[in-house]
């Protein structure tokens, strides 16, 4: 005999079905956190290597006089305040690029490219570019700057509203989850009602009846949030796989995957933990009013 | 005039539409008394007991038991005031998932004791009242009589201050009803009131101890009969 046996809520109906739901809903709510996780790595990933945040583009001349504008350039950009590193991109760079895109076998050394100054700021916010382009356009109008920021910053929001949206989903799944384990257990304080109302006549305080009704929900929390919790580490790990068998690059770390065991591992307490909670609101909201 | 436990004042109380069971009663119960409740069937013996174990709230009138207002308190202290009384329930209500000294040793669970002393306690009292080889049973494999014995051990495992039972008697033979009687006396002696139901005259002879009649709805106190022999 143990505590928990005072109410025999192994075999309640009401509960048969929680946990298949919590499977469900964990798989689901794992997976999403870890679509969360990973836009959250690859988008500081990617900021992390954004380092440049105009471009320059001066044309080719075909009576010599680019590379002379081009010192005059990097002058200007080397003199200007705020400016962090002024750098101009290989000819060999901007070849394997070309190639890339138009073929090993594009003569690109027939082609007038022209020169790309990559320029990476102090701050992102708060340099006057329409000052610097205007400069530019007096010493040739045909000089073009870019503006990297506009589009980088278009990219964040949309990484950050993904990520939110994620978030939100995931949140939604947990919320869902507490809330079938609330009903459950309020439609099982109904199927048990006349066991209750005996343990409240001799005394049981709802604190010790709501005990009951918790430690049932962790333990079957738990088992079924284990169970979806392997089943979506299992669908990571398959498009893990599928990813890398398709040659595609699925950018993650030796510590994302670390991390991302530790979601798997941590969900089945963390859900069961919170189905506890659930369980006990429910039943001392109903004894305690 | 020793401390008061119980006090039911202007006490009336009606099923729905239905007409009034009792109305204007008014007793008190003293630590330490013994008393019998008698009446005919349906004159509201067991909605009386009802009220005082608190699972009933009467229509009207005031319930004080052990200084504390019932109407009043609040529902989370309720379980406190229930711990100091115990019940023998005229259906007995014994949980039958659990089995015999597990529904026996539940008040003493309830009220966090440690589980080897709660049924070391249950074991013993269950051997008293004749249910020393029944323990692993289950409570739908006992008959009538026997459910009422564990219904009592049940009742008074704790030692409570107030015992309340509803025709305690009723499913046992003279013998067992004159045993279990000399426990409720035993226990009345270690200071607990004790109010019985009933209406087995054979015991209120035997045992001449006041008794509150009802009658049309009003409390009555009797003379204490004389003893038989």
């Amino acid at each position: 005999m143990n505590k928990d046996q005072d109410l025999p809520l192994r075999s309640d109906i009401a509960a048969r079905f929680v946990p298949k739901i919590v499977i469900l809903m964990v798989y689901l709510g794992t997976l999403c956190f870890t679509f969360t996780f990973f836009m959250i790595h690859s988008t500081l990933l990617w900021e992390e290597k954004l380092t440049t945040n105009l471009s320059i583009e001066i044309p080719f001349f075909s009576d010599g006089s680019s590379a002379n504008l081009q010192t005059q350039v990097t002058d200007l950009l080397q003199n200007t305040p705020g400016i962090n590193k002024v750098e101009v991109v290989p000819k060999e760079e901007m070849k394997a690029v070309f190639h890339s895109l138009l073929g090993e076998s594009t003569n690109i050394d027939t082609f007038s490219l022209p020169a790309i100054v990559d320029v990476s700021l102090n701050q992102r916010d708060g340099f006057d570019v329409k000052n610097l382009e205007m400069r530019l356009k007096n010493m040739s109008p045909l000089i073009q700057l870019i503006d990297h920021r506009l589009w980088q910053s278009q990219v964040s929001n949309l990484l950050f509203t993904s990520t939110s949206l994620a978030l939100l989903l995931t949140f939604l799944i947990l919320c869902s989850t507490l809330v079938t384990t609330f009903f459950a257990t309020r439609t099982s304080l109904l199927i048990h009602r006349k066991i209750v109302e005996v343990l409240s006549l001799i005394g049981a305080t709802p604190s010790y009846i709501a005990k009951q009704f918790q430690r049932n929900a962790f333990k079957q929390g738990f088992i079924a949030s284990s169970v979806g919790a392997f089943l979506a580490f299992l669908t990571f790990l398959g498009i893990y796989f599928l990813f890398k068998n398709a040659g595609q690059t699925f950018i993650i770390t030796t510590s994302f995957f670390f991390e991302v065991l530790a979601i798997f591992i941590l969900a089945p307490f963390i859900t069961a933990f919170f189905m506890m909670l659930s369980a006990r609101r429910a039943v001392m909201k109903a004894l305690c009013s | 005039m020793s401390e008061v436990i119980g006090e039911l004042l202007g006490v009336g109380h009606q099923y729905d539409e239905g007409p009034e069971i009792f109305k204007g009663v008014n007793f008190y119960i003293e630590k330490g008394s013994f008393h019998f409740i008698t009446g005919l069937s349906g004159s509201g013996k067991s909605s009386l007991l009802k009220i005082l174990y608190l699972g009933l709230k009467p229509k009207w009138g005031s319930v004080k038991l052990f200084g504390e207002d019932t109407f009043q308190i609040k529902p989370i202290l309720l379980p406190l005031l229930r711990q100091k009384i115990g019940v023998v329930f005229q259906e007995f209500n014994l949980l039958d998932h659990l089995t015999v000294i597990d529904n026996v040793s539940l008040p003493l669970r309830v009220r966090d004791v440690d589980i080897k002393r709660s049924y070391k306690h249950a074991a013993e009292l269950l051997d008293w009242v004749g249910l020393g080889d029944c323990m692993k049973v289950y409570p739908p494999s006992l008959s009538g009589g026997q459910k009422q014995r564990a219904a009592i051990a049940r009742a008074i495992i704790t030692r409570p201050q107030l015992l309340l039972a509803d025709e305690p008697t009723a499913n046992v033979d003279d013998e067992m009803a004159t045993k279990l009687l000399y426990l409720f006396e035993e226990l009345n002696k270690t200071g607990t009131a004790v109010l019985i139901a009933t209406h087995n005259q054979r015991i209120l002879k035997k045992f001449p101890y006041p008794q509150l009649a009802l009658r049309e709805g009003t409390v009555f106190q009797l003379p204490v009969e004389k003893k038989a022999s």
